[in-house]
């Protein structure tokens, strides 16, 4: 299938949320080296939301389903990652607006407009040991992708190789730079919340879709 | 293995509601819900004032509730377990403060604290709220060099900043002065925090980071976030002796200055402990002939049952003075 309608897209942030509440305490026991340790519940009550909300809508547009899971993720994450993970969403609106279908190629454009949003709002590149370690490379991979199947594969392969690249990174931004070299060694829970994304995407692509 | 700590609550997710619940029916007279997550003062101040909202993480208690009343904080616009609430709550706590004289939402400068004040300055404007602002509150001293104080976190020393800003808003000044006082208020203020142990996520239920028996750690954050490093733990003539001389440089707190002194509690150090550590800060400061205004010791900014204090001074002129003497009434900071 080259392009996707909203119910695809709806049943994509499903998979999405369940994966990260299945990787809930194992998010939170990585956020305990880095922050609170309390990455896994906030995202995961976060995303429980947006599936919540998505369902309540009278007309679940595409647009309308990128922007509900983005004011879920703002308004019940909350704190710095409730911000920066609904300002990727909240981007990729104006992409989605007003069409039916979307292609790998539009869709591609709504991550990456998303992915701007990221670094700017989070003031943040790639090697500050952040969400855009995973998010930079799987948008690049998904972009490079000539159909959706290659984009969802490509990307779940760079994002969790970008993820388990803040391992050996020192923090520039976020709670973690106050850690300095004590960072080295572990892994950013923002970018393994990418990862789990991109690969709870392709993983739902591979079984409904290819 | 991290260690669990039991916590005497509910189930974590209706903590911070079931808390503010408690807290606004054992404070009725000064406090009042106006929604699950918004915390507002029970007499609004008079039409034309200035506005006083603060959006924080919860789990720091007294901070931010115990700040809400008459010559404080209108509105506490409260968030998850440290995690500064999302836009859309901030723009119903600014909307609930706006008395018709502008609104200044106060940021005690962390990262979420930021970008979600940002987002609800952008929703207001693009609802037409205008003559709102915000300002930016930072002061310890570990976690950015001189020099680079915009990065620095905002802990327990802005207390000051609350305390003569919320005096200052109960006047006629406008919301840019109001933004102005705040400034000048944080540019005077200086803290350090060390702490002995670490705390449990009241969401988890794990300790947030393990810390050995005989050890401290020096220019801890609000959140566990770590400081200068580990060290031997010290006695607390030593441990004072270890923290003033950095927080009298770097503002710097000079001969013949006159300052406020907090000693904030940062969970369960005793009482006895932190006079012990003010007897010997308040000589040192005598001995850099520095003469203290007043002094406040307690918990007001708390990292749950963490054991440890920060240390924060505010130098103050007579304007800065009036506004520390004027009255206050919240359920945690009252001055008669």
């Amino acid at each position: 299938m080259n392009a996707i309608g909203s119910e695809e897209l709806g049943a994509l942030i499903r998979a999405m949320a369940q994966r990260v509440a299945a990787e809930r305490d194992a998010l939170n026991r990585l956020d305990a080296a880095l922050g609170d340790g309390d990455h896994g519940t906030s995202i995961s009550r976060a995303f429980a939301a947006a599936v919540e909300d998505i369902e309540a809508l009278q007309e679940p547009s595409l647009s309308a389903i990128w922007l509900t899971t983005a004011k879920a993720l703002m308004n019940r994450m909350g704190g710095a990652s409730g911000a920066i993970f609904g300002a990727f969403f909240i981007k990729g609106v104006a992409s989605l607006r007003d069409v039916d279908r979307v292609s790998n190629h539009l869709m591609a454009g709504a991550l990456a407009a998303g992915l701007g949003s990221v670094k700017a709002r989070g003031r943040a590149a790639v090697g500050d040991k952040t969400m855009v370690d995973a998010l930079a490379p799987a948008v690049a991979a998904f972009e490079a992708a000539d159909d959706f199947s290659a984009a969802w594969a490509a990307a779940a392969t760079a994002a969790r190789k970008g993820a388990e690249s803040t391992r050996d990174l020192v923090a520039r931004q976020g709670r973690a730079k106050f850690l300095g070299e004590r960072a080295i060694g572990q892994q950013d829970p923002g970018a393994t919340t990418v990862a789990l994304m991109f690969e709870a995407a392709n993983d739902w692509w591979k079984e409904n879709q290819a | 293995m991290t260690a669990r700590v039991h916590k005497l609550i509910n189930q974590p997710e209706n903590l911070v509601d079931e808390m503010l619940a408690g807290f606004c029916a054992a404070y009725s007279d000064i406090a009042r819900l106006v929604d699950k997550r918004l915390v507002m003062r029970a007499q609004p101040k008079a039409p034309g004032k200035v506005g006083l909202v603060i959006g924080c993480g919860s789990g720091h208690e007294p901070a931010m509730t115990g700040w809400i009343g008459e010559g404080l904080f209108d509105v506490n616009i409260a968030g998850e377990i440290f995690a500064a609430p999302g836009p859309e709550l901030m723009v119903k706590g600014i909307r609930a403060a706006d008395r018709g004289g502008g609104v200044l939402i106060c940021v005690s400068h962390h990262a979420g604290d930021l970008l979600n004040a940002e987002l609800a300055l952008e929703l207001c404007q693009a609802e037409g709220i205008d003559n709102v602002d915000m300002v930016v509150l930072y002061d310890d001293i570990s976690s950015a060099p001189k020099g680079r104080e915009p990065e620095r976190r905002g802990t327990a020393g802005l207390f000051f900043v609350w305390k003569m800003l919320g005096a200052f808003c109960e006047g006629d000044g406008d919301l840019a002065a109001a933004k102005a006082l705040a400034e000048k208020a944080r540019d005077n203020t200086r803290s350090l925090a060390m702490s002995l142990s670490s705390c449990a996520s009241p969401v988890t239920g794990e300790v947030m980071f393990e810390m050995a028996p005989d050890e401290m750690e020096i220019g801890m954050g609000l959140h566990g976030e770590v400081g200068m490093g580990r060290q031997k733990a010290l006695g607390a003539d030593e441990t004072i002796d270890l923290m003033l001389p950095p927080l009298l440089e770097d503002l710097p707190f000079q001969a013949g200055d006159e300052v406020l002194v907090l000693l904030n509690n940062s969970g369960s150090l005793t009482l006895m402990e932190l006079f012990v550590l003010y007897r010997r800060a308040a000589a040192k400061l005598a001995e850099a002939d520095i003469k203290v205004y007043k002094s406040w010791i307690g918990a007001y900014a708390t990292t749950q049952e963490m054991a440890g204090f920060a240390l924060s001074l505010c130098r103050v002129d007579e304007q800065m003075k009036a506004l520390w003497d004027a009255p206050a009434n919240g359920a945690y900071m009252k001055q008669l």
